[in-house]
């Protein structure tokens, strides 16, 4: 754990999230992960960062070299769309960085920041990994469970509209 | 009478001093709610003949039917979701979704519910203002999806749309897409699709018609009946994948 507690968050696509997750379930819910690697010709690398994502978001465990789909990762494949994005945002809101991250921008006036601000924050809490990356991969899972936004134009990171809404008061 | 008809199509491009054949005496029918998957290997001439429904490429002979009348020209109640993704880079999600409404002179009011609705179905929520060099190959060929089902089409078709993808990522884009095409509030529920990855035919096609190269011949029209959601490890997809497979590999 980094000094300040802040966890790095391991981007992954959640395409490639979910798909771990329907191929376990095809696979009756457990399965090598050497074994899924090899079957989808993907590298190991690429393999273990994203079955770190789905174990960060609790959708999956991976005792001993084997990659078990959880019960949330389940219900997360039962659901719709819109309640795969409840259920992401659910989960990222726990995250540590995600959390700061939303504490930060509710604490602005405009409840957003310029991209450089959120790029040194990000270098100051993770000073092993890379911020454009982090970013990167807070925007993307932001923008899906709808809780950051990112204007390129502006370069303006901000707190989706519900998420100020819902929040709001308590910040 | 079935939606999409094809007789004795033919495609030839001139070539040094003679002919080209591309596609040769192809002939098939598709009905309103098939999900018909062209497989072959390159060459078959499979992209061809999906441009030759799409009325991008008149075939050089043979007559295209749409719901009973020929052809000519493109077909305004098709669209295309291609490979490449095809996205307009300096236009955001919602702007290269709303590109194919504004193309077909759609009201700005009707524009603008169709590319939420459609945004919404694809799983692009949040993602509106995002340009494309943010967004990763799924995310980008969810627009592409988006786009094309914004026009509300009749006739989906798909060129290889996941085979610039990872594994993990098609997995998850060609369930999405199974999902689509079964939702009861959409209007669109035949597909056609093109790919090259015999596994990828047989998990989501009604009907696989087998193609073969040099010249692009239909070799096959194999009728799928395997339950859904279809399991890549039974005995009867690795026997289907095996028969489609010795069809291609026999003329090849």
């Amino acid at each position: 754990m980094a000094p300040c507690g802040i966890e790095p968050f391991p981007d992954s696509e959640i395409a490639r999230v979910v798909g771990l997750l329907e191929l376990l379930e095809d696979r009756g819910g457990r399965e090598d992960g050497y074994k899924i690697a090899r079957d989808l010709n993907l590298k190991f690398a690429d393999l273990l960062q994203v079955m770190k994502t789905g174990e960060v978001l609790s959708f999956i465990a991976t005792p001993a070299g084997d990659v078990v789909l959880e019960p949330l990762g389940s219900r997360f494949l039962q659901s719709d769309v819109n309640q795969r994005k409840l259920i992401v945002r659910e989960q990222l809101a726990r995250h540590s960085l995600f959390a700061y991250l939303a504490r930060l921008l509710r604490a602005q006036d405009e409840r957003s920041l310029s991209r450089e601000v959120v790029l040194e924050h990000l270098a100051m809490l993770l000073p092993e990994e890379s911020p454009e990356r982090q970013f990167r991969g807070v925007v993307n899972w932001g923008r899906f469970a709808e809780l950051f936004g990112f204007n390129q134009d502006e370069e303006r990171f901000y707190l989706d509209q519900d998420t100020a809404a819902a929040e709001g008061p308590k910040g | 009478m079935p939606l999409l008809e094809l007789r004795h199509v033919s495609k030839s491009y001139p070539y040094r001093k003679g002919q080209l054949r591309v596609l040769e005496e192809v002939s098939l029918c598709v009905e309103e709610g098939d999900f018909v998957v062209l497989v072959g290997p390159s060459g078959s001439g499979k992209s061809t003949l999906l441009r030759i429904i799409n009325g991008m490429v008149p075939p050089t002979s043979g007559q295209v039917l749409y719901r009973g009348n020929q052809l000519n020209g493109i077909n305004l109640e098709c669209a295309v979701v291609f490979q490449s993704f095809a996205l307009m880079p300096w236009l955001t999600v919602k702007g290269n979704v709303e590109l194919g409404l504004e193309a077909r002179a759609i009201a700005p009011a009707e524009r603008e519910r169709r590319a939420g609705f459609y945004i919404d179905k694809v799983g692009l929520d949040g993602f509106e203002e995002a340009y494309p060099r943010e967004l990763s190959g799924g995310m980008k060929q969810r627009v592409g999806l988006a786009r094309a089902l914004a026009v509300e089409p009749r006739i989906l078709l798909m060129d290889e749309p996941f085979s610039a993808l990872d594994a993990l990522t098609a997995i998850t884009l060609r369930e999405e897409l199974l999902d689509i095409w079964q939702a009861p509030d959409t209007p669109t529920h035949t597909i056609i699709m093109v790919t090259h990855m015999i596994e990828e035919a047989i998990e989501l096609a009604d009907r696989i018609l087998v193609m073969t190269p040099a010249p692009g011949r239909l070799v096959r029209d194999l009728r799928v009946e395997l339950a859904r959601p279809r399991d890549r490890r039974t005995e009867a997809f690795n026997q289907l994948s095996d028969q489609v497979f010795s069809l291609i590999e026999e003329r090849a």
